[in-house]
């Protein structure tokens, strides 16, 4: 099976190696963003994905997951 | 017959150097024979001449011709011109000195005293010389200055260095086989696959390099910046302005951030404390190779190839010491003080020079690195024989100076720490003044005081508060690699050697896994190679056991081990690799084939195609009438027939940018004999109308 992003095999969670890893700092970094501008996970998901300091896979993982919860409202 | 001694110097500009230094008369005379200068000098009743190297003459090859195949474990030394087409030179250099060696009565190796050299010098003794390597004496030198060479020609080793040459074969040889199997496993794998030939490459050094590369970017692309801010203050004090910075350096919390800066917006505040230290700042250490070249890299942006090749030509013109060392020692048979009174007949280094010869007793702050065969890098104090140009100025400049700098006293400074109380806040700031400037004054412009000048100040002191601000920050991803930065990395790990680091990432750029120089970003094909190493071979990209590997090359030139023994482990470590790597060749080979057909698509794409909007434009040769023409990668999936008529003539070149006029990609044409020029491809491009 190809991980959600890109083309490589899948590592975890539907992501390859290094989608894992980005997703996996996306997670732990959201603690210290709510702690430190009270925000929702969606957009937390949109402030890093807009910052440029963001590396480029999690930013593609961050735009991913955007994408799947709208798909997911839109079926709801 | 003629007699004489036969001295073999490393390069032609040495070996000049050399017969001039030993001649009676300060003289020599430059003989040629087929365009191979060689130079005659008279010393005392003996004659001397002088050949020269040009660098390796031989290297290490296979055994079996034209088979190209892996694994390879049989090898031999032969002259470089038999392996290298390039080297086709070096043919009748050999044969030059094979017949000077003829009627040589005394061989003297006099290459520069350092794993390479000491092999330069081992194999034409020992190849072109027959057998002279056994009975042969050798020059030790660190400066090409007259008085040192001669005092090294009147008291020569009595034989080379044997267990250095044999740890430098060892290296060269260990080298050889991981390279040449390594790299054949790649390269048979991605052909075998894409059935495209590129040449990919790795070794015993290249493969933790690029590890290096690959976990650092990996983590840049991973990384998700955090949120922090912190607050500063311009505090106004007796007139003169000064910024002051919360004292909690990273607020978590924009709540707390927030609070913290809407009580500080008050008029006023006051001095809560002054703290007054004084402290002293060690001279700098002298000059090892690295050191060097980081700060060539800092002040000039030299890479450190570029500060190589030129201290290098600094040394061979007898300017400064053996460039090529580790150490950050210089010991007093140097002679200081003549040196120092050489420099004093320089008009830029006069007045400092003077100072350091009036101030007594010279001791340089050493540091702790040593070098068995070389001092760390000094001025010799000769002048120049002819001008220097600007880059060699500049390096030249900086090891004075730095030798100067190391002989001055620590500079006493003052630190002063001031708080100050915003409504219960406390700011600070932290002033330096230069009580003593020391060694200083020898070193600039490559250091710089800092001192902030303070006015008077006392506690309980009344201040102005003339604003408040509050920033938003993140944190940083860390820093990709620079030239610089990934060599201290490379010793840091006890990678590689100082020869050879540097070309190590040359090879790293040669074979398109590495773009950028400031910025240096691994391509999809270094991405490519370093994950087949980590899956297949990790130990091959794991600065372990290339560091242990450096370790065991050391223990044989202590003579703690032997060079077969350190090459019969090796070739039992490249025996199972080379296994797996066959095992796997199909797998290795998709994996790589594909980021070859990426790259070779990436250098033939002009631009993305307007007209399917998903395609990309590249280059395409049609094979009905050979003709090249621009076409869009759809074409192939017959979803888009966008296509552009090109020059026939002339290399073609992606310049990545757009028509300012039309927004069609724009490409660059070469012929030769002809200005480049660039080219938009839309042909009713308004600028083309215009023109018409
Ligand atoms: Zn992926």
């Amino acid at each position: 099976m190809s991980c959600k992003i890109c083309s490589r095999q899948v590592k975890e969670k539907g992501y390859c190696n290094r989608h894992l890893k980005a997703y996996q700092n996306i997670y732990e970094k959201f603690e210290m963003w709510k702690k430190a501008l009270e925000v929702t996970w969606m957009d937390y998901l949109s402030k890093i994905s807009k910052n440029s300091l963001t590396g480029e896979w999690a930013k593609e993982v961050a735009k991913q997951l955007i994408e799947d919860d709208r798909r997911n409202v839109k079926e709801k | 017959m003629r007699k004489y001694t036969l001295i073999i110097a490393e390069k032609p500009d040495a070996a000049s150097r050399i017969a001039t230094a030993l001649d009676d008369n300060g003289k020599t005379i430059r003989e040629n024979s087929k365009d191979v200068p060689f130079f005659v000098a008279k010393n005392g009743d003996k004659e001397i001449i002088v050949a020269s190297a040009l660098g390796h003459l031989y290297t290490v090859t296979g055994t079996k011709k034209g088979e190209w195949s892996y694994p390879v474990f049989n090898y031999q030394w032969q002259p470089r011109w038999i392996v290298e087409k390039s080297a086709s030179k070096i043919r009748v250099w050999l044969k030059v000195i094979s017949k000077l060696a003829e009627n040589a009565t005394e061989f003297v190796d006099a290459c520069d005293y350092d794993i390479e050299g000491s092999i330069i010098g081992y194999s034409i003794l020992k190849y072109a010389c027959n057998g002279k390597e056994k009975t042969a004496k050798r020059m030790k030198y660190s400066t090409l200055t007259r008085e040192e060479l001669k005092e090294s020609f009147a008291n020569l080793l009595p034989h080379l260095d044997f267990d250095l040459i044999e740890a430098g074969l060892a290296r060269h040889e260990i080298d050889w086989l991981y390279g040449i199997n390594l790299s054949r496993a790649l390269t048979l794998a991605a052909k075998n696959s894409s059935c495209r030939y590129t040449t990919l490459s790795t070794g015993r050094v290249q493969g933790p390099t690029l590890k290096y590369l690959e976990t650092r970017e990996k983590n840049i692309r991973v990384f998700v910046p955090t949120p922090f801010w912190n607050i500063t203050a311009k505090i106004s004090i007796d007139d003169h302005s000064f910024d002051f910075e919360y004292g909690k350096k990273a607020i978590e919390t924009k709540t707390e951030a927030t609070n913290i800066s809407a009580t500080c917006k008050v008029r006023e505040g006051k001095i809560d404390k002054i703290d007054i230290k004084e402290f002293q700042q060690n001279p700098p250490v002298p000059f090892d190779l690295s050191a060097l070249q980081s700060e060539a890299y800092n002040f000039f942006k030299y890479t450190p190839i570029q500060t190589s090749k030129i201290a290098q030509y600094l040394y061979v013109n007898a300017l400064i010491s053996y460039p090529r060392t580790s150490s950050q020692k210089l010991p007093p048979t140097i002679g200081y003080d003549i040196i120092l009174k050489k420099l004093c007949k320089s008009t830029l280094y006069q007045e400092l020079a003077q100072k350091l010869l009036v101030q007594g007793a010279l001791k340089p702050n050493e540091g702790t690195k040593v070098d068995p065969a070389h001092p760390a890098i000094y001025p010799t104090g000769d002048q120049p024989d002819k001008a220097l140009d600007a880059s060699e100025k500049n390096i030249y400049d900086l090891i004075v100076k730095r030798f100067l700098a190391v002989f001055g006293e620590p500079v006493l400074k003052q630190s002063v720490k001031v708080s100050v109380d915003i409504n219960q806040n406390l700011f600070f700031m932290t002033g330096y003044r230069t009580l003593k400037e020391g060694w200083m004054k020898y070193y600039k412009p490559y250091v710089h005081s800092k001192d902030v000048s303070l006015p008077k100040l006392f506690e309980g002191k009344k201040v102005t508060v003339e604003n408040v601000v509050l920033k938003d920050n993140f944190t940083k991803p860390p820093l990709r690699y620079n030239p610089r930065s990934l060599l201290k990395k490379m010793e840091k790990e006890k990678i590689g050697t100082k020869a050879t680091r540097a070309t190590v990432i040359q090879t790293l750029y040669t074979r398109k896994y590495l773009e950028g120089v400031q910025n240096m970003t691994i391509t999809d094909l270094g991405f490519g190679v370093a994950e087949v190493l980590r899956n297949y071979c990790p130990d091959v990209a794991s600065s372990e056991m290339t560091k242990k590997l450096e370790e065991k090359m050391e223990q044989i030139q202590l003579k703690q081990d032997t060079k077969q023994n350190v090459l019969t482990d090796a070739i039992k470590v490249l025996k199972t690799v080379t296994s797996t790597l066959k095992q796997n060749q199909t797998e290795i080979g998709v994996q790589l084939g594909q980021k070859i057909k990426q790259l070779q698509l990436d250098r033939q794409t002009v631009g993305n195609c307007n007209k399917c909007q998903t395609g990309k434009l590249v280059i395409i040769r049609s094979k009905k009438t050979g003709k090249r023409f621009i076409g869009c990668t759809n074409f192939f999936e017959s979803t888009c027939n966008a296509s552009f008529p090109l020059p026939q003539k002339g290399t073609i070149k992606s310049l990545s940018s757009l028509c300012k006029t039309c927004g069609y990609p724009v490409i660059k044409v070469l012929i030769s004999q002809k200005y480049p020029w660039n080219l938009c491809l839309n042909p009713n491009c308004p600028v083309k109308e215009n023109k018409k």
